[in-house]
């Protein structure tokens, strides 16, 4: 700063009794200035609580936690939901089960493409009203191809279904072979013994190599601070699932592990009107999802070339 | 380095001013950047409206007779012998073209059942010696609240798909063992006289993250 400088640089050296009246003001003003100046370029600072926490910087990485570890972790994600929204939420670490492997089964035949299942993807799963991020994207697409080129997703007719058309529900297919899990570098995301590929959103470091490694849009990247209405927030969350992310994470449909990991449906699967989603434990022959497999005309893994084997599967009756 | 001046204490003195100077230079800008609130987005995002809750509602299209009794709801309609006589099955009319004609009482019922247009008796399903009952075609007397099975007995590959769960809604717990399931009957969603599923207005679509600034009308070109 300059003032600072004057002090060595004056050619005349300042008397030792003091200094003139002229270089004491010049002096404190610059002096004044050039302070608020530093403070308010500082005042960033100040907000940094909203941002990061001791403990949150301190958190170690997911699988090496111990159960107090987590118990504590799951705490400050309460009290920093409860702070931010004034609702005590109820955040739980859910575990895989033994014996399950959860697929997914979608019936082309069926689908109207009323979009129901997004909305209630995104009131389940607390996810950004503004700027929107959406889990699921409907395709429209001409009948008689499956041409994802032809694709519409934003169209806005009276009446679903449309004649001549179909559509194709397109979330993360929880992969087999998922190319995201292989390209993050810090290693906060990856594939669960159920299937389920999560993310832990305090590991994440926003590089957003997933989601150009994903081929099927499925992961979605926070560009801004999450907007979530207070009113239409879900309380009843899990640390891999549906808790509010923060600006600089990445997220993906999780399967509502917080619903599925308790033994219920996921929210797309309770509200889809026509029945066309299908959710399920493929190792029980009971289950639907496995009958599907069996007897159903399972055509396609979207884009099987790839290699990725997802674990959602479209489907035709008949 | 020879030129140097063994004491570089002078030399460095203009570098340090010029450090200084450019230091306050930045705090400076930085004060004014944070000062007006110049950080981040200088075009807010514009408003994007809640989706409307009817589009998250998981109720089914239809409420079944199951569903009015176990809500116990006014089951007057169901009341055929409030206007029938008993032990005087109904005739039915219709006209040349072999289509029913449906009496002004039931003037809501709009008869689609099938693509052909054939299915057009009513005692195909409704049992004509006590109209509180359906009747199967091979003979199986069936409450309203069975009617799953009625319709089992023509569609029997849709039947099979929606015991195990496959067709139609389902909710609940898949895991059977931690909770109960909800599987919703044939009538919950289709309507036994019509069943087509009706179309619907679609949910909004997503919205683009940015709306891009009207394009300038294209100069008047010659």
């Amino acid at each position: 700063m300059p003032p600072l400088d004057s002090f060595s640089t004056q050619s005349e050296p300042a008397p030792a009794a003091g200094m003139t009246r002229r270089s004491f003001l010049r002096t404190s003003a610059v002096l004044t200035t050039g302070l608020a100046a530093l403070a308010t370029s500082l005042r960033p600072l100040l907000e940094l609580d909203d941002y990061t926490s001791v403990e949150r910087f301190m958190q170690k990485y997911y699988k090496e936690m111990t159960p107090d570890d987590m118990a504590r972790v799951l705490k400050r994600i309460e009290n920093e939901v409860q702070k931010q929204y004034g609702i005590r939420p109820h955040v739980r670490d859910l575990r895989p089960m033994d014996g399950v492997q959860f697929v997914y089964a979608l019936n082309l035949t069926r689908c109207i493409g009323c979009r129901k299942c997004v909305h209630a993807c995104v009131a389940e799963n607390n996810q950004s009203r503004n700027p929107e991020i959406q889990y699921i994207r409907v395709l429209r697409m001409p009948h008689g191809s499956l041409d994802i080129e032809k694709a519409v997703h934003d169209y806005a007719p009276e009446s679903v279904p449309e004649k001549g058309h179909f559509y194709m529900p397109v979330q993360c297919q929880q992969c087999k072979n998922p190319p995201c899990v292989k390209v993050c570098p810090v290693h906060a995301t990856w594939q669960e013994t159920d299937g389920i590929t999560v993310i832990d959103y305090d590991w994440c470091i926003g590089c957003r190599y997933c989601e150009a490694a994903c081929p099927y849009w499925a992961r979605h990247f926070n560009f801004t601070q999450p907007s979530i209405p207070k009113d239409r927030l879900n309380p009843e969350m899990a640390y891999l699932g549906n808790r509010p992310r923060r600006q600089g994470v990445m997220e993906k449909c999780h399967f509502c592990i917080q619903r599925t990991r308790a033994g219920r449906y996921p929210a797309c699967v309770e509200v889809c009107p026509a029945g066309a989603r299908k959710f399920g434990n493929v190792l029980d022959p009971t289950s639907e999802v496995a009958y599907i497999l069996r007897t159903k005309r399972v055509f396609i893994q979207l884009k099987e070339e790839l290699g990725t084997s997802p674990r959602f599967f479209y489907y035709f009756d008949v | 380095m020879a030129d140097q001046p063994p004491n570089a204490r002078n030399g460095k003195r203009p570098k340090t001013a010029l450090v200084l100077w450019g230091l306050s230079v930045a705090f400076a800008a930085l004060a004014t950047v944070f000062g007006l609130n110049l950080w981040g987005y200088s075009n807010p995002l514009y408003p994007i409206a809640l989706v409307d809750r009817a589009f998250l509602s998981t109720d089914t299209n239809r409420r079944s007779y199951a569903d009015l009794v176990r809500a116990k709801e006014d089951l007057s309609d169901f009341d055929c012998y409030a206007c029938h006589d008993k032990g005087k099955p109904p005739t039915l009319r219709f006209d040349d073209h072999q289509n029913l004609i449906i009496p002004r009482e039931h003037s809501d019922i709009v008869m689609g059942h099938g693509e052909h247009g054939r299915n057009n008796n009513c005692f195909n399903c409704h049992n004509e010696n006590n109209l509180e009952l359906l009747q199967t075609r091979d003979g199986r007397v069936l409450k309203f609240q069975d009617s799953p099975q009625l319709c089992g007995s023509c569609h029997g590959p849709t039947y099979e798909d929606w015991e195990v769960g496959a067709h139609g809604r389902i909710s609940g717990y898949w895991d059977r063992k931690l909770g109960p399931f909800k599987r919703q009957d044939c009538v919950n969603c289709h309507d036994p006289h019509s069943p087509t599923f009706q179309g619907r207005k679609p949910a909004p679509g997503p919205h683009p993250l940015h709306v891009l600034p009207p394009k300038a009308p294209p100069a008047a070109s010659d």
